[in-house]
């Protein structure tokens, strides 16, 4: 059901249609006043599987994509679909071979995964309908997909040609009169698959200043506790790595939430509670790391010579064995009944909080308990800032990352509290200063793996322990290298963050009631 | 965009079913063509199934951009639209010339709905009138069916003094053989007669005289649809080929 390009000989406007009913099928197909349909092919019922990304990117950006035999198939958002043979089971859009799907999907992240989100059948025809003197008047692709009982779409899209408007006018009323409506997507995910929650990282949380902190901050939590259970499945499944950063995103969010917002709950409440997440975050750290090291691997190729590779094959060979072990850990703490039970607990509790012991600051308005902690936190950031030099220590540079990691989670979680451009040129310093920050970290710890694997590893050869050796101090160097080279230049990274522009932002979103300085 | 007329200045020679099958053959390996029947016959948009318009009778038909544009008829085929016969296509030649004109309002305000087609092939009716002098004129390349008796073959060369004796490049001039009866040895004489003598006008292409092309009225559709692995299928083929490759499509 390709669309051609308007305008092409012979060929007039396109006009999709969505019919919900089951019987639209047949109704598509009845002769129409003088016309007469012509079935010109039609095809058996085949199955489909909807492909998405674990954050369903593709329906949120209006297109859906099915796998059905050896083809894909993308839906675009003005009805129009573009297919593309595909070799064999591929993961990801930027496997692809060249071809119009892969076109399609060259917006999607090279790292992520698609995964069944749903499957079903589809059948096609292609009918034209016909005059008295059997000249052809207009076109119509049909194409059925099923879910379920219930579940159907017909997708019906009417090709006019040049000189035959009338008939198209015809076969356009004839299809609004049996329920046809014009292709939506959103309708079209809503026919076929109803009920099936989007997934969303960061769920709206509509604050309202004036609420007690102690209803703001339960709202949070209650917000992202669900964030957690819908990613449990993906990791179980091992589709994506993308599952069990979320996870861990919106365990750290609770975990910091709690921190930051010190005395909204008593202060054994919030002891257990952060003991509880805590014991979560513990039982995840080793698959992230290995998984991040694991993404990592082209990069950690293209460092060092190809003559090293071949201690490089030995080390990965070594990281995927330990992965696949520590999975299998955490899939066994996943699966734990102790864990559902506690998943549950704790969605309960958050769900009636009147069960959580509240603290002396419970009752401050939210505004103002924001207002007092981000400026205080930017005071704290900013002091550090200024201790930045080429000799400061690499705990200071640690320090002052957690810092800002804490102060842009204050910032998102009062983004229904302030103006969105009082917001914006805030977040705007922190991401900057954050991601080079997260740099340094991220390779300061790739360095400490290195330098333990050699201890860690007992059964490799000593033949391949030597190429091993070499090829860590290798990636070591250029590794080191990267990282002095980072460090060096933060100081102009932080720059801004010290500048007076950025302190009269924070102060403004500090005493959001008073004029802007 | 090229312009490519079909014309015979003698009736019954296989041109309508020859234009048919070439604009049929040329659109189905990619160009988008226009087929202007303008025979007042209407054979070619009898064969495609199109009904004339009988809207068309004013004179300022082809000054009327929108008029025109409203005229054409899609085929049941792809890249193939039709200009139905009309009986007041008087101006067409005037027409095809504006539209040649690089200068031309005309071509400009046609732009649009010309651009779309890579080809213009006319179905001219018979007889040298000052229409068919006209398309000689503006078109890049003139078809000429000829069938291969010696009758034939004069009318061919009165055709070619004519283009001599107006000025007109007999280089645009193609002839092909049609209705070809291999049994017959007049026609194998004629064309091994004619290739010789017009080696630079004569295409390779011969199209027999087959039942195929007879039924195109009973089918209402181009050999190339109905029997495209046919002796006269594979050679409108044929003919296509040496269009594409004289013309340079």
């Amino acid at each position: 059901m390709t669309i051609p390009a308007e305008g092409a000989a012979g060929q007039s406007a396109a006009y999709c249609f969505l019919l919900p009913d089951p019987v639209a099928w047949d109704a598509a197909q009845a002769p129409v006043g003088k016309l007469v349909p012509v079935l010109r092919a039609e095809t058996v019922s085949t199955p489909f599987t909807r492909l998405d990304t674990f954050d369903q990117a593709l329906r949120l950006s209006n297109r859906m994509l099915l796998e059905h035999g050896t083809t894909w198939e993308v839906f675009l958002p003005t009805g129009q679909t573009l297919s593309q043979s595909v070799a064999r089971r591929q993961k990801r859009a930027a496997d692809l071979g060249e071809g119009p799907v892969r076109q399609a999907l060259a917006d999607m992240s090279p790292l992520r995964h698609l995964l069944p989100f749903g499957s079903g059948t589809l059948r096609r025809a292609s009918l034209a309908f016909a005059d008295h003197r059997g000249k052809i008047r207009c076109r119509a692709d049909l194409l059925c997909l099923t879910t379920g009982e219930a579940a159907t779409a017909t997708l019906v899209r009417l090709q006019g040609l040049r000189g035959y408007d009338k008939a198209l006018a015809t076969l356009r009323h004839h299809l609004q009169t049996c329920g046809g409506t014009a292709f939506s997507m959103t309708t079209l995910h809503n026919l076929l698959f109803p009920g099936q929650m989007i997934y969303c990282a960061k769920p709206a949380l509509g604050l309202a200043t004036d609420l007690t902190s102690v209803d703001a901050v339960t709202r949070i939590i209650a917000s992202l506790i669900p964030v957690l259970v819908q990613n449990e499945a993906g990791i179980l499944a091992d589709l994506d790595t993308e599952f069990l950063h979320d996870y861990r995103v919106a365990l750290r969010k609770i975990r910091s939430v709690l921190s930051l917002f010190k005395g909204v709950y008593g202060p054994d409440q919030t002891a257990a509670l952060k003991a509880r997440l805590s014991a979560l975050m513990a039982q995840t750290g080793t698959l992230r790391d290995l998984d991040v090291q694991l993404l990592e691997r082209q990069l950690q190729y293209d460092a060092v010579p190809p003559s090293l590779h071949h201690g490089l094959d030995c080390l990965f060979v070594l990281r995927t064995a330990a992965r696949s072990n520590a999975l299998t850990k955490l899939a066994r703490h996943l699966n734990s009944r102790r864990h559902a039970d506690d998943m549950s607990d704790l969605a309960q509790l958050f769900a009636a909080p009147m069960a959580l012991a509240p603290g002396p600051k419970a009752m401050l308005p939210i505004q103002a308990m924001t207002s007092m902690l981000i400026w205080k936190r930017f005071k704290a950031a900013r002091k550090l800032a200024r201790c930045i030099g080429p000799d400061t220590s690499d705990e200071v540079v640690h320090d002052l990352r957690l810092q800002v990691k804490k102060l842009r989670y204050l910032l998102d979680f009062a983004a229904d509290l302030y103006l969105r451009h009082a917001l914006k040129p805030a977040l705007r310093t922190i991401k900057h200063v954050q991601t080079h920050l997260g740099t340094i970290n991220d390779l300061s710890v790739q360095l400490d793996d290195l330098q333990s694997v050699i201890s860690r590893t007992k059964t490799v050869p000593d033949t391949e322990m030597h190429q091993l050796a070499q090829s860590l101090g290798a990636l070591a160097t250029v590794l080191h290298h990267r990282r002095r080279e980072a460090r060096h230049k933060t100081e102009a990274f932080v720059a801004p963050f010290i500048d007076p522009l950025t302190r009269d932002i924070f102060r403004a979103l500090a005493h959001p009631g008073s004029p802007e300085p | 965009m090229k312009i490519l007329a079909c014309y015979a200045n003698k009736g019954g020679v296989g041109k309508t079913a020859a234009s048919v099958n070439l604009a049929y053959a040329l659109a189905d390996v990619g160009h988008r063509v226009l087929l202007c029947d303008l025979d007042p016959q209407g054979a070619a948009s009898f064969y495609f199934r199109v009904k004339p318009s009988g809207k068309l009778t004013e004179t300022a038909f082809f000054e009327d951009v929108e008029k025109f544009t409203r005229a054409i008829k899609a085929s049941d085929y792809d890249n193939l639209d039709i200009l139905p016969a009309n009986m007041s296509f008087r101006g067409f030649d005037v027409f095809l010339s504006r539209m040649k004109h690089p200068r031309s309002r005309l071509k400009q305000a046609l732009k649009p709905v010309v651009g779309e087609f890579d080809v213009i092939l006319l179905d001219c009716p018979p007889n040298i009138s000052t229409l068919s002098e006209n398309v000689f004129r503006v078109a890049d390349a003139v078809l000429v069916p000829i069938i291969p008796t010696t009758l034939s073959q004069r009318t061919f060369e009165q055709l070619i003094d004519f283009f001599k004796d107006n000025n007109l490049p007999t280089a645009k001039l193609y002839g092909f053989f049609s209705m070809v009866q291999a049994t017959k040895a007049l026609h194998l004489d004629t064309m091994k007669l004619m290739r010789k003598t017009y080696p630079q006008i004569m295409l390779s292409a011969t199209i027999p005289f087959a039942s195929d092309v007879e039924r195109m009225g009973v089918h209402r559709a181009p050999v190339l649809v109905t029997a495209p692995n046919s002796a006269a299928g594979r050679a409108y083929r044929n003919l296509a080929e040496d269009v594409i490759l004289r013309t340079g499509l």
